[in-house]
């Protein structure tokens, strides 16, 4: 026996142990990895299983529910009805249809006893013939042809069934057979059609049934139900993705998101948690989209889900990955109150993006808190950007036609030495038609010019112009609102500067120092404040001026609130403002770069008169700023109600308020200091401000901030805290129900920033930080979050963007401006908008009929030319201004907006374009009338039952004191008949609650017939009544108008006839 | 090089131009310039073409031009104005007829004329009707009117150009750089007015009066073809003449009404 050593490793030291261990380890991981492989790094499976059990037991119950739904319907007596009647049809039917169909069937018999020696004795002479076709001699092709002929005779034997269910024998030569054969399939199409006819009452009696259910039914039949479960059923637990090829585009996240899938939840059912049974389920992904609407408008299969939400639609692996909610992801899913951000990617250029309630507001705030004075943002500065393009375009042109101009002459020369005339002919129309071209950049430049005059009208700051401060304020306001801005206004859009020690001193000694100085305001009587406030509360201020502190506000938030205006403001200054808002004190040289007084004028011996018609400089060779750039409009108020006004503002104020002198403000040698400050924190942004007309914004653009990499967002010295997710006063941040969730972001950035502009210096020794705090609510920033989140460079294809050329082009183009002069603040716009005078307390109950007209159809109700006229002059008059030019009844006032002519094109284009109106507008031919039509439409007018100038506003004003509607002389030029027809007939469904009422007229054999009794001139009248109405509105005249007033009893006059 | 070359050209062109409008006896006295584009004429060689322009029948009778459109012009004439389409004189001869050298003269070029040739808006009819001139010539146009006048060329190979001319303004200067055969003239302010501006490459041609008669003088020796135009009739049939040294032969056109 062999001795064995001791030191044998195999014998000394068992291995066993380790490699079990090592094997076991190996089997696990093997374990693991295929879990990680089926299960771990698959989540959506166990999603898409969950999915089918959740939604099986969902259309369960909607089985039962529907079928006892349609079970309801079904023995309802109107669906018994109908089911009795088609059953009735049917049965009536039925005899004939039985007829047909056994004639139908006799007819197919003898088809298919006929069929197979048709078809030999068919391709035989085809072939034959096909041989006389291709012979070579004539002597070949004539024997060819005889044996077609021989052919043709047949005989071709054929037994055919009869009638009466026996077989006959015929004999047919070729041209028999197929006589016969075709005179049998034409007998089969004859019968097929006169069975659809005898067919008919019954077939459609069933469809009546049928669509009865459809009708009664609220959501899916039961067969769709019972088709969604087979699919559910059917489903294969798979990777779902949509696949965009040609936008880089793979989502996969309705492998997840499985109710998404249009297929398995047709957009009719709306699947939510609470639905599925699962509202207390933090993970479950199952719901079908919210807004199936917006579905329609992005179809999936283009557009996927992460262009709009975010995320990382390629990530299967994990729910945040998939979300992208990580910082290496540049792109994470919107939260849900950001969602809207990604309209914005295509939507950038958008003013007002329909379904994006929350964006819109954001854009909106941008504009209105002026946020736009510091940061540039594309297309938020139209006014300023475009007026820059066409100066430069202007030169450009000026430069082209000074080369053409060169050109010219050595054309012409050139021509002179042609060698033959046809070269000589050539030169001329060259030189011809580059003095034709040049012609045509005359009409360019000419146009850019006005466009640039247009331009300079139309530029506004956010602010009120700080050169009117000596003849506006009181000057120890100025410095106490620069300290205190949100205690004395809670509300005003200007943000609260963080202003270091004794910086306001210079602030507003350099303001007060360099406003101008006069020519002094004429003095004021003083007006009854009384009737100011009610001409305050009627007018339409309040669309846009808020007064009332607390609880006690009312009005619009699109201006400044006026309570504690009478602490600030000179009334004399107040008076002329409000007779005129664009009134500036001196008009604004932007080549000399200065404010020009009367010396300035007198140089060139002229009187120092400037406004819109006097906008030249004093040399006569450019175009001043004559207005100041506010959008506050021209009320075309008389100077008695101006004072009254006035007077009534001059009285808002804290009767308690004490301000200290404010000495310094004198001070010479505050005046560098304090205008390095202005430049520094930016103030010219929003205000019109002597010397500094022309700085530039001292602010980031913002265009792309959204996509701009995170490490170049500086969060400072809470970067950890971001992280972390705590917050800087050490709370805990709260997303989603998360605790402690990670702000590390843009959206925790834009959040923080927003909330308190200086947070990402604290802790840090040196601040640097100068954004004042803007005016915000909670609401707000997400309002500006969601818009500024959104605002990225976008990684969609060029064709994604939503850039329209037609007329949604004109739609943005117009909102821009209605949103600029708030329109809206008077006017309904859009459907379903309502105005911020509607809510007013004096505009409830019967007052509504004192608000202005809502303009939801404004495009085709009326002319667009007469439209451009009327928004340039709204009183109708050059003369007769203080007054409403269509509307004289009602108090509320249109006002001047002295719009430049490109702002009048593009609301008119707006108007046009939201109510789908052709461009240009040609208007119709009408037929004239007869002379008995006229005799009838006169007899309508005035009929007691039509009393229409009982409220149609005449011209005479005993008349005109109760009057609530426009004047019919208006109507020919203003209105569209179109429009006026449908209005007669339904005012109701074009502006519900108007004054106006329905059902003047009824249908009646496709035509509108008059409700009321007809008066005799009328009976047997065969058109249309409206019709008839709407071709004397448009031919009426003063006299005609005048005649009428005389015969209607409404008109103050006993009857003349 | 190039400035000695053009000193030349310009030597030779004052050359030319001082022989084409001396007399005999100052060119004879000059010495020959030398030759660039071609030999000049020797006027020691030098043939002449004279003849007349026959209207062979009667011509269509003048039309009366009414002016009362322009009372201003109308006082200014007496009698009736008619229009000058057809000038005949006594023996047949017609008026307004340009006579010119067709082909002939080769690649001989001859210096541009510097004294202008007047063209006169005289109550409110062109005078005369007809102009000739050669190329790049001036043609002085005067408004003698107490009314404004456009003056308006439309020619088919020259450069259009039409230019208002208000009473006492400066005369306009103008020339034409292409031959042209001949350019009508417009006043659109008085659509009445009618003149016609020939256009040639050389001194070759002549305006005939109400005689019709023409001559050619200063012609080199050689075979020409001459033609003659109307501005209503149009262009003649072409005539052959061949002139010997000295020699002076006379042709005849005839048109036909």
């Amino acid at each position: 026996m062999p001795e064995i050593q001791n030191d044998d490793p195999i014998v000394a030291k068992s291995y066993s142990g380790p490699l079990l261990i090592a094997s076991l380890l190996l089997v696990l991981s093997l374990f693991w990895a295929l879990w990680q492989e089926f299960v771990g790094l698959r989540p959506w499976r166990g999603y898409q299983r969950e999915f089918a059990s959740v939604y099986s037991k969902f259309l369960g119950k909607e089985l039962t529910k529907q079928k006892a739904a349609a079970d309801a319907i079904m023995s309802s007596a109107e669906y018994q009805k109908l089911a009795k009647a088609a059953k009735d049809a049917a049965d009536a039917a039925a005899p004939q249809v039985k007829k047909i169909d056994e004639e139908t069937a006799y007819v197919n018999r003898r088809i298919a006893a006929l069929s197979p020696t048709f078809i030999t004795a068919r391709g035989e002479v085809t072939a034959l013939i096909y041989q006389v076709e291709i012979a070579g001699s004539e002597s070949s092709k004539k024997s060819r042809q005889a044996d077609v002929d021989k052919a043709k005779k047949g005989p071709f034997n054929v037994e055919l069934p009869t009638a009466e269910g026996k077989t006959e024998k015929k004999s047919f030569n070729y041209d028999e057979l197929i006589a016969e054969f075709d005179s049998l399939k034409n007998h089969k199409a004859e019968l097929t059609l006169k069975r659809a006819d005898v067919r008919k009452a019954a077939d459609e009696a069933a469809k009546a049934q049928a669509a009865y259910i459809q009708e009664k039914l609220d959501g899916l039949s039961v067969e769709q139900v019972q088709s969604l479960q087979t699919a559910v059923r059917q489903m294969s637990v798979a990777l779902r993705q949509i696949n965009v090829d040609k936008a880089g585009l793979v989502d996969r996240c309705q492998s997840c998101h499985v109710g998404m899938d249009p297929k398995l939840v047709p957009p009719t059912l709306q699947l939510t948690k609470a639905s599925l049974g699962l509202e207390k389920s933090k993970d479950a992904p199952f719901t079908s989209h919210p807004q199936p609407e917006l579905l329609k408008l992005h179809d999936p299969e283009k557009f996927g889900c992460s262009p709009c939400h975010g995320g990382n639609g390629r990530a299967t692996n994990s729910v945040v990955k998939g979300h992208g909610r990580h910082e290496f992801w540049l792109w994470p899913l919107y939260y849900k109150e950001n969602t809207e951000a990604g309209c914005q990617t295509c939507h950038a250029a958008d003013m007002f993006t329909y379904h994006a309630p929350v964006l819109n507001k954001g854009r909106e705030l941008f504009r209105q808190k002026g946020c736009i004075g510091c940061h540039r943002y594309e297309g938020f500065d139209n006014e300023g950007e475009q007026l820059l393009s066409a100066r430069q375009k202007v030169r450009q042109l000026e430069q082209q036609k000074k080369d053409a101009e060169l050109e010219i002459p050595r054309l012409n020369k050139a021509g002179d030495q042609a060698p033959d005339n046809k070269a000589a002919q050539d030169y001329y129309a060259k030189a011809d038609n580059l003095r034709v071209e040049t012609s045509v950049m005359d009409a360019q430049i000419e146009q850019l010019m006005v466009r640039a005059r247009s331009l300079l009208r139309e530029e506004k700051k956010v602010g009120p112009s700080l050169k009117e401060t000596r003849m506006k304020l009181r000057k120890e306001w100025i410095y106490y609102w620069l300290e205190n801005t949100h205690t004395f206004r809670p509300d005003t859009k200007m943000p609260q500067f963080r202003f270091k020690p004794r910086e306001p001193r210079a602030i507003s000694a350099f303001i007060w120092q360099m406003a101008v100085p006069g020519p002094a305001l004429p003095k004021q009587a003083p007006g009854n404040s009384a009737k100011g406030k009610e001409l305050f509360e009627s007018r339409g201020c309040l669309a846009c001026h808020s007064i009332g502190e607390g609880n006690k506000k009312m009005g619009g938030t699109f201006a400044a609130n006026l309570s504690r205006v009478g602490e600030k403001v000179n009334y004399d200054y107040l008076v002329r403002w409000i007779m005129n808002p664009r009134q500036r004190t001196r008009p604004y040289d932007p080549i000399a770069r200065k404010d020009l007084g009367p010396e300035d004028y007198k140089q060139y011996g002229k009187d120092f008169v400037f406004d819109l018609d006097h906008s030249r400089s004093p040399d006569g060779k450019h175009e001043l700023q004559v207005q100041q750039q506010t959008v506050m409009p021209n009320l075309r108020l008389t100077i008695a109600e101006a004072r009254d006004i006035a007077s009534y503002l001059a009285a808002q104020k804290h009767a308690d308020a004490v301000y200290q002198p404010a000495e310094f403000m004198d001070d010479p040698k505050l005046v560098e200091q304090g205008r390095a400050l202005v430049k520094n924190y930016g103030c010219a942004g929003c205000h019109e401000i002597a010397t500094l007309e022309e700085e530039g914004r001292i602010g980031t653009e913002l265009t792309t901030e959204g996509s701009k990499p995170i490490e170049r967002l500086d969060f400072s010295l809470l970067t950890e805290h971001a992280k972390r997710g705590v917050l800087p006063d050490g709370k805990p941040n709260v997303r989603d129900g998360e605790k402690n969730a990670e702000w590390y972001d843009h959206k925790g950035f834009f959040e923080r920033k927003l909330t308190n502009t200086a947070i990402f210096d604290q802790g840090r020794v040196v601040t640097q930080l100068k954004m004042p705090q803007p005016n915000v609510t909670p609401e707000d920033v997400t309002a500006l979050t969601t818009f500024l989140l959104g605002s990225v460079d976008p990684q969609v294809p060029k064709d994604y963007l939503y850039k329209p050329a037609d007329q949604r082009r004109d739609i943005q183009e117009g909102w821009w401006l209605v949103t600029k002069y708030n329109c809206m603040g008077c006017h309904q716009i859009a459907v379903g908008q309502p105005s911020d005078l509607q809510g007013l307390p004096i505009y409830q109950g019967e007052n509504k009929f004192k608000l202005p007209p809502p303009l939801l159809s404004e495009g085709a109700r009326v002319d667009p030319n007469w439209l451009a006229r009327f928004l340039e002059n709204p009183a109708m008059s050059k003369t007769d201004v203080n007054r409403n030019g269509v509307r004289n009844y009602l108090a509320v006032r249109m006002p001047t907006f002295s719009f430049s002519d490109g702002e009048i094109r593009k609301i008119v284009k707006f108007f046009q374009a939201i109510a789908s109106q052709a461009q240009p507008y040609l208007p119709p031919r009408l037929e004239p009338l007869t002379p008995q039509e006229r005799t009838m439409a006169r007899d309508l007018f005035t009929h007691p039952a039509a009393p229409c100038l009982k409220c149609h506003a005449t011209g005479q004003p005993a008349h005109d004191a109760n009057a609530s509607a426009p004047n019919f002389l208006l109507a020919p030029e203003r209105l569209q008949p179109a429009w006026t027809a449908r209005w007669l007939t339904d005012p109701s469904r074009i502006s519900p609650g108007t004054a106006m009422p329905s059902g003047l007229f009824k249908q009646e054999g496709g035509r509108w017939v008059f409700s009321g009794p007809l008066p005799p001139s009328l009976q047997g009248y065969s058109k249309d009544h409206a019709d008839l109405l709407v071709r004397y509105m448009f031919q009426i005249t003063p006299e005609e108008q005048r005649m009428l007033l005389g015969r209607t009893p409404a008109g103050g006059k006993s009857g003349a006839k | 090089m190039k400035a000695r070359l053009l000193f030349a050209v310009l030597a030779v062109a004052l050359a030319l131009s001082l022989s084409a409008c001396g007399s005999k006896e100052q060119a004879e006295e000059k010495p020959a310039a030398p030759a660039v584009a071609s030999a000049p004429v020797d006027p020691a060689t030098a043939g002449t073409i004279t003849g007349t322009v026959k209207l062979d029948g009667p011509a269509p009778k003048a039309q009366r031009i009414r002016m009362d459109a322009e009372p201003t012009c109308a006082k200014t004439h007496t009698t009736p104005v008619m229009t000058e389409d057809y000038v005949v004189g006594d023996k047949g001869g017609l008026g307004n007829v340009v006579v010119y050298v067709k082909d002939g003269l080769g690649n001989r070029t001859f210096d541009t004329p510097k004294e202008p040739v007047v063209l006169d808006q005289n109550g409110c009819i062109y005078v005369p009707h007809v102009i000739a001139v050669q190329v790049n010539q001036p043609v002085e146009i005067i408004n003698s009117d107490p009314t404004t006048h456009n003056v308006h060329p439309v020619p088919t190979n020259n450069k259009e150009w039409n230019k208002s001319q208000p009473p006492k303004a400066e005369n306009i200067v103008e020339s034409f750089a292409r031959e042209e055969i001949a350019i009508p003239v417009k006043c659109n302010v008085h659509p009445w007015m009618k003149s016609y501006i020939a256009v040639l490459k050389h001194p070759y041609f002549k305006v005939t009066g109400k005689d019709g008669a023409f001559e050619i003088k200063n012609l080199p020796p050689g075979d020409y073809t001459l033609v003659a135009w109307h501005g209503v009739l149009g262009t003649s049939a072409e005539q052959k003449v061949t002139i010997g040294p000295k020699e002076s032969k006379a042709i005849e056109f005839t048109f036909k009404p």
